[in-house]
């Protein structure tokens, strides 16, 4: 197992930066330089570690610093530096100029980055530098959230690799799912394919009910807690923006067209309406003076909030009882049969979800097992593989890909019949992660 | 004993999941554990039409609180909502607070020793995240004499097993410091133990000595007078089932599954006391005794007695960690330590997870999570998988016997049972 005893944390006093540092104080038991813009807001993100992991014995152990004073020191010191500065090429490339100047060979560097390439990042430094150069893009909060894609590029060493994924794993308590130098790696590529394509369809279907009617259709039943544009809303859009318009300009898939920011979204974006941070973006929920909330949903027409309706669509009503009764695969049965626009919008995201998925085994991870992982412990969302055996298998799954016209992968055609498609097994429940 | 009955396994869900959050009940949690148990052990519903028809197989369920967590009695009743197989078997639901699963185990071996049935489902099941902490809390204290011991009284078990924890330090005249570190010592172990289990409530939550040994403060704040939140289970949603058999079925069921009846364990020894009620009267009944809770280990010697074994015969221990204190205590109990003398095995290792006679290598309460009806069945569950070697990253190696302490109350009801091959 690698030693890490001594980490260094460029971007201390964010959310990412000061959760991570308190993940790898306390599993780690390392000491951590703390290192931010200034000392002041290094010592808010100590306090901010503390608090994220609930306990005050890694406070010791923790030492504020600023990027002018403190980072060459640091950095020579340590056995991992992670770096957690902004995400632009602008803001990392310098940075990592300097890390590298600093760095002792062995040392590992990473980064968080949500899609930018780690092997363009990796060339500020030399061959031993690039060998130990890795993306670890953790989840938020990182002690809640326990994926973390270890992202590699050319340059690394199988080796190395190896050993930072069993710290990873063994000492840090993530989850470990391995991705390839690919835009936004497996989780986001999945995640925000989906979240954009249902947004399309809140445009195409506006008149039906939107955005509140597709988070509706992709609720709970269909596996995960929250409706995709709900996600949207949380995450920001203009972090959504930032994500999809990356993996548009750098790739060719499938889903191509897919992932092309709906003008709405750049509506609100433009009119500073960026989601839940911002006090409301495509819902907002009002106080009222006697203290209730009402909750809104933007109006794609009309540019104007409405009051968030309520839907009663029988075979979702019907799924989600049977899931409220555990039975997964009669929930998937009735979103099979069920007749109506509705279930066809269910039956094609279900499709699209599964094939995208499983089609980006071999290009930006080995096998869907990661694919899996990065969707279940990143996003909370019944994995791909899982999916395949609550709707019958293969067969069946291949039979709704056809009637939805989306691509079949071939990880689903070659599937053998009757045998379990989910392999996570014990390590991740899927069950639990329908909502009834 | 050891040839009336036999264990052919079980399951246990995901002692993580809440499943309130998820919009599922005690009902869902039922059927997806009886589903999956049956899966795991190789019976299917048809095999129990079959044994229902000759009026072979019973149901045994453990719960403690339905009607307050989930507003729902008669729970014996309720494995007829999982699979319309099960129409007409008998069952009935068993209660002994933390001890249900320990009381509708014991309902079941009698059974079968009895020769009545051939086939005894045992399932603990308890869903506790549908109420705050502090409601919960309330719930439990019915496990004790309410009126006189929790009545008004904020969490009354941190609270009594507070007192046992005073009560250990003053009648051994230990010293504060080395008793206080023992009693982390276990928090660590069981924390550790949990993070190689699978379904364990804390498998990803951070404790280690360290933290263990700050008490006080809001990140680990007193709860129970010397007892500290990392001195304390944790209560959760959960259920577990264990199957038992007869040997005429467990013969009929190596055949058919291709297994020896001697690599299926057998439950080799049982022991059932009732120590008085209050802690005060406990406390005022050990006076002059070497144990501080002679009945839990009188329970212990019993099942001895019956097994015709020692302690020098059990490889693997599941106790009732609710508290440290309560483990702490346990040790001199099962005989692995001289009463007074619990705090130098702990710190030899004895206890540990590759020590001499490692406790709750799944977790126990603390590390796995405290569904309190549930608990009983899945230390009997994990004892099974101990003894057969299938504990998967937690198994101690070479266990052939193991032996479980489950408590009712504050150490009111005792039970304890021996498994092993």
């Amino acid at each position: 197992m690698r030693e890490i005893k001594t980490v260094t944390i460029l971007g201390a006093n964010g959310a990412m930066g000061s959760g991570s540092a308190g993940v790898i104080a306390a599993f780690g038991g390392a000491k951590v330089h703390m290192l931010a813009r200034d000392v002041e807001k290094a010592k808010q993100g100590i306090e901010a570690a503390v608090a994220s992991v609930k306990t005050d014995t890694i406070r010791a152990r923790m030492i504020p610093g600023s990027y002018d004073a403190d980072l060459e020191k640091a950095v020579a010191e340590s056995d991992w530096v992670f770096e957690l500065v902004a995400e632009s090429y602008e803001v990392k490339e310098p940075i990592n100029t300097r890390i590298a100047k600093a760095r002792r060979p062995g040392t590992i560097v990473s980064t968080v980055s949500s899609g930018l390439s780690i092997g363009r990042l990796a060339k500020a430094y030399d061959e031993d530098g690039q060998k130990h150069y890795y993306g670890t893009h953790f989840f938020n909060p990182p002690y809640k959230m326990i994926l973390c894609e270890l992202v590699t590029h050319s340059g690394n060493d199988k080796k190395v690799t190896q050993a930072l994924g069993e710290y990873l794993e063994k000492v840090l308590g993530r989850a470990v799912v391995y991705t390839n130098d690919t835009p936004a790696f497996a989780g986001n590529r999945i995640g925000f394919q989906l979240m954009n394509e249902v947004a399309h369809f809140a445009e195409k279907y506006a008149d039906k009910g939107g955005i509140a009617l597709m988070d509706e259709i992709m609720s709970g039943y269909t596996g995960r807690a929250m409706g995709p544009l709900a996600t949207a809303d949380f995450v920001g859009l203009d972090v959504h923006k930032a994500i999809v318009d990356n993996i548009y300009d750098n790739t060719k898939d499938e889903a191509h067209e897919t992932f092309k920011l709906p003008g709405y979204f750049q509506k609100l974006i433009d009119a500073g309406k960026l989601g839940m941070k911002s006090g409301g973006g495509l819902t907002k929920v009002v106080k009222h003076p006697d203290g209730k909330r009402e909750k809104f949903v933007y109006n794609i027409k009309t540019g104007e909030y409405d009051p968030y309706p309520k839907f009663d669509i029988p075979f979702i009503k019907e799924a989600r009882q049977k899931i409220k009764d555990s039975d997964y695969k009669g929930a998937m049965d009735v979103v099979k049969n069920a007749s109506g626009f509705e279930a066809e919008i269910a039956r094609y995201f279900i499709s699209r979800y599964i094939s995208y998925s499983l089609s980006l085994v071999g290009e930006v991870v080995d096998t869907k097992e990661n694919t899996d992982g990065a969707m279940g412990f990143g996003f909370n969302w019944v994995p791909a593989s899982a999916f395949v055996d609550f709707l019958g298998g293969p067969k069946e799954t291949i039979k709704l890909m056809e009637a939805s016209k989306i691509p079949v992968p071939k990880l689903l055609k070659d599937a053998k019949e009757g045998k379990k498609f989910y392999e996570l097994g014990d390590k991740l429940d899927a069950r639990s992660l329908f909502k009834g | 004993m050891s040839e009336k009955v036999f264990v052919l396994g079980g399951e246990q869900t995901d002692f993580q999941r809440n499943w309130t959050k998820e919009g599922k009940t005690f009902m869902s949690m039922m059927r997806e554990v009886l589903d999956d148990a049956l899966e795991k052990v190789g019976i299917s519903y048809d095999e129990i039409k079959r044994l229902n028809k000759e009026n072979r197989v019973a149901v045994f369920v453990g719960n403690f609180d339905a009607e307050q967590y989930a507003n729902q009695g008669h729970l014996g009743a309720f494995l007829t909502e999982v699979n319309p197989a099960l129409f007409g078997v008998p069952g009935a639901r068993y209660e002994a607070a933390c001890a249900s699963g320990s009381v509708a185990l014991d309902a079941a071996i009698t059974h079968i020793r009895a020769e009545d049935y051939d086939l005894a489902i045992v399932l603990g099941v308890e869903v506790m995240k549908t109420v705050s902490s502090s409601v919960g809390g309330d719930f439990l204290g019915t496990a004790a004499y309410y009126d006189k011991e929790a009545k008004g009284v904020q969490f009354p078990f941190p609270k009594l097993f507070g007192k046992l924890a005073d009560v250990i330090l003053e009648r051994y005249e230990l010293k504060e410091e080395r008793f206080m570190d023992a009693l982390a010592e276990i928090s660590r172990i069981n924390y550790a133990n949990a993070k190689r289990n699978p379904k364990a409530q804390t498998r990803t939550w951070f404790m280690n000595k360290e933290h263990a040994m700050a008490r006080g403060g809001a990140n680990n704040m007193a709860v129970g007078g010397r007892l500290c939140i990392t001195d304390c289970s944790q209560v959760t949603d959960g259920a577990a089932v264990t199957i038992l058999a007869s040997k005429d079925y467990t013969k009929e069921y190596a055949k058919k599954t291709g297994r020896k009846i001697d690599d299926i364990p057998r439950v080799k020894g049982w022991g059932h006391r009732v120590a008085p009620i209050t802690f005060e009267a406990k406390k005022q009944e050990s006076v002059g005794d070497k144990y501080i809770l002679p009945w839990t280990r009188q329970t212990v010697k019993d099942a001895y007695k019956r097994a015709d074994l020692d302690v020098k015969n059990i490889d693997v221990f599941e106790t009732h960690d609710c508290f440290t204190s309560s483990e702490y205590a346990a040790i001199s109990a099962f005989g692995i330590s001289e009463p007074g003398k619990e705090h130098i095995a702990i710190e030899e290792g004895t206890i540990d997870f590759g020590g001499k006679k490692p406790i709750n290598p799944s977790g126990g309460l603390i590390g796995v999570g405290h569904p309190v009806g549930a608990s009983g069945v899945r230390m009997m569950l994990d004892l099974y998988k101990q003894v057969t070697n299938t504990a998967g990253d937690y198994q101690v190696k070479g266990a052939k016997n193991g032996l479980m302490l489950n408590i009712g109350g504050s150490a009111t009801t005792n039970f304890v049972f021996i498994l092993g091959k």
